[in-house]
């Protein structure tokens, strides 16, 4: 081989929105925010932890947070999460510039994808897509996609929910639970499955996501979560969300500040409670008001890829956001958003996107465009892997073999590697005659048909009788 | 034990030459007939690895691996056969059409029809009328014939119509089959020029040339 000295090689693609001073600026904008407008916890244990750790409380619950705590805060969580999937394997090691992909949880309907029809979200809906995304390669975590509406009493769906992902696939988990109480048995679960406590926080395999409307506003549900995973030791992400002109300001760098603000708070109290309690954030999670629709407009090109960038500053794992669109049906509106939103988060480094399948106003789920997504994902994880310069793959030999009257088609170089290339199996590329005698399918079509294989075929590794029943206990305890 | 007959069919599909020559070799001191072997075991593995093919189970490379070890097989069996050339279903006499030298189509269809027990004669790029009247009357007394052509650029593919009145003169298109195929051409285009078969792929290039001699 030939030493080449002073070599350099860049093996995936760079990409940056915001430079160190302008990340260095928004975080001293956040300490600030949090240092002469402070903000308010409506939970007594939350303000007591300030309290301790000297913080003044005025007009009931409201702390301004001296910088130093923050800083304090920040030397202390862990920059390195590893999170497990249902056997204990590590397989979503949260560090840099790893990215994960994985589906949105809650969605109110959902869009059949035999009749496209939109309908509520249901429990028969959680299972079967939970085995989808099990059997997809490119999904690495489980979100609950829609809320099984048909469970009568609201307050517990969470239960059937969570019941419903721990059965049907054995990837890790981000749940959701409205309430302290559903969080704390969504952990009792994810206990009875990893066979106790202390291995599930030696090798966590679900992760609460907290997410604050409000900056400023911390609600005693969300604070009680947090402090609950934080006292077991398992990892909360905890996202706020600006909408930017209605919760927050208009411009993207104030919106931002002011989410980072909120987040910052998460951490702080989470090491309050127990001294490196692994937190998620996403940065500073900001959209735009719809000052024409009057609700969310989806989408901010001006903040995509920022976000990620924050949480890195601060070394933390950065919650990020992919996959999904605000079209209400999986059209060419619902590929472009997925394709760029991808792509972008995975350039900037988040490092769990989640959202993927989402359509129209986030509360509305599409196996399809799940199943699309996976694909796109597969495309973006191709792009990521940059291009390898060395003496095998500039195959200057073989070139010189072959030369002008020769082809490569049967070389043992092509055979040593045209497999490492990426070949789409949803995404087009034949030729015309073979698409129209296919059937003349649309790639929705073609997604559909895709949902109803899996279906057909794949089965999830089942968990023991015993511990069925175990969860069973679980759910039936809650519903009384 | 495994049939014999499966593990060369296997080891056809995995494209490895070698042994299938040596299993091949071993069948017939085994006692199995040569001909046997060939429509049995051989062929009937290539057809899998056609319809594999066809279906994306398989890329070209693995197909083209297949026909090499294809070929490895026949060469053993040949001399053993009755007659020269029996081990042949037929004789294709390719080229790309004049002015072109896009050839990659071409020679995957050749390779195709090797690994079917097609004779293929290639003779090459930017072939002209007179060079494709010249391969048929030398081969005039073998057995059933084909003339292939392929074309990728709409300016080249009409010289294929040249070739098609070349032999028409020449009194031989009557000894031969032609067929056509290429990015530009169709299956209507094809029939305008008088051809006798399109295939839109290496792999139904072989369908349509045993179509076309059978």
């Amino acid at each position: 081989m030939i030493t080449q000295s002073n070599y350099m090689e860049y093996r995936t693609p760079q990409f940056r929105r915001l430079s160190d001073d302008q990340l260095e600026r928004i975080h001293h904008a956040s300490l600030e925010i949090l240092d002469r407008t402070g903000v308010c916890l409506y939970d007594q244990e939350a303000l007591d932890l300030m309290k301790k750790a000297g913080v003044k409380v005025f007009e009931g619950n409201r702390v301004r947070i001296p910088p130093g705590l923050i800083e304090w805060a920040l030397s202390i969580a862990p920059k390195h999460i590893t999170i497990c999937d249902r056997n204990g394997r590590r397989v979503m090691p949260l560090e840099r510039n790893n990215v994960f992909f994985g589906p949105g949880s809650d969605c109110l309907w959902v869009l059949d994808h035999r009749t496209g029809e939109r309908r509520r979200g249901t429990l028969d809906y959680i299972e079967q897509g939970i085995r989808v995304c099990d059997a997809l390669p490119n999904i690495d975590f489980l979100m609950s996609l829609c809320i099984a509406s048909e469970v009568e009493d609201q307050k517990v769906a969470d239960r059937y929910q969570m019941r419903a992902m721990l059965m049907n696939s054995t990837k890790p988990i981000l749940f959701v639970t409205p309430e302290l109480e559903g969080c704390k048995d969504a952990v009792e679960m994810s206990e009875i499955v990893a066979g106790g406590a202390e291995e599930l926080r030696r090798d966590p395999s679900s992760v609460c996501y907290i997410n604050i409307v409000h900056p400023l506003r911390h609600n005693a549900e969300s604070l009680q979560r947090l402090l609950f995973m934080a006292e077991k030791g398992l990892p909360s992400i905890y996202c706020m969300v600006v909408s930017g002109g209605s919760t927050g300001p208009v411009t993207a760098a104030g919106a931002m500040a002011l989410a980072n603000a909120g987040e910052l708070v998460g951490v702080l109290l989470a090491q309050l409670k127990r001294e490196g309690a692994p937190v998620i954030v996403s940065g500073g999670y900001a959209h735009v008001f719809g000052m024409l629709t009057h609700g969310g407009s989806g989408g901010r090109p001006r903040l995509l890829g920022a976000r990620p960038e924050m949480a890195h500053y601060y070394d933390l794992p950065a919650f990020g956001l992919g996959g999904a669109t605000g079209a209400k049906v999986v059209d060419q509106q619902a590929g472009a958003q997925a394709a760029f939103s991808l792509l972008i988060e995975a350039l900037s480094g988040a490092n769990i996107v989640h959202d993927i399948g989402y359509t129209g106003r986030a509360d509305c789920y599409s196996l399809e465009l799940l199943v699309i997504c996976d694909e796109l994902i597969e495309f973006v994880r191709r792009f990521m892997g940059g291009v390898e310069v060395n003496e095998e793959t500039l195959a200057l030999d073989v070139i010189d073999e072959v030369g002008p009257h020769g082809h490569y088609l049967d070389h043992k170089h092509t055979l040593r590697h045209y497999r490492q290339e990426w070949y789409p199996k949803l995404l087009d590329t034949g030729k015309y005659e073979d698409w129209v005698a296919a059937g003349s399918k649309t790639l929705r079509q073609r997604a559909s048909e895709r949902v109803d294989e899996i279906l057909a075929e794949h089965q999830p590794e089942p968990l023991l009788p015993d511990v069925q029943k175990r969860l069973d206990e679980v759910v039936r305890r809650a519903t009384g | 034990m495994t049939d014999i007959r499966q593990v060369i069919a296997s080891k056809l599909y995995q494209g490895e030459k070698e042994d299938v020559a040596q299993l091949v070799q071993q069948a017939l001191d085994q006692g199995m007939g040569p001909e046997e072997i060939l429509s049995d075991t051989l062929m009937p593995g290539m057809d899998q690895v056609g319809q594999d093919f066809k279906a994306g189970e398989l890329f070209v490379p693995e197909v083209l691996m297949a026909a090499r070890a294809m070929k490895a097989g026949v060469s053993v069996l040949r001399p053993l056969l009755t007659g020269s050339d029996a081990a042949y279903v037929g004789t294709c006499i390719i080229g790309t059409a004049e002015g072109d030298l896009h050839d990659i189509g071409k020679n995957l269809v050749g390779m195709m029809l090797e690994g079917a027990s097609f004779e293929v004669v290639d003779l090459g790029t930017d072939v002209g009328p007179g060079v494709f009247v010249e391969a048929v009357r030398e081969r005039h007394e073998r057995h059933p014939k084909i003339v292939g052509m392929s074309a990728l650029l709409t300016t080249t593919m009409v010289n294929m119509k040249a070739t098609i009145d070349a032999l028409e003169e020449a009194g031989l298109r009557d000894t031969v089959k032609v067929m056509v195929g290429g990015a530009p051409v169709t299956e209507a285009f094809a029939q305008q020029i008088g051809a006798d078969g399109y295939a839109s792929d290496a792999a139904s290039a072989v369908e349509i040339a045993r179509s076309l001699i059978a």
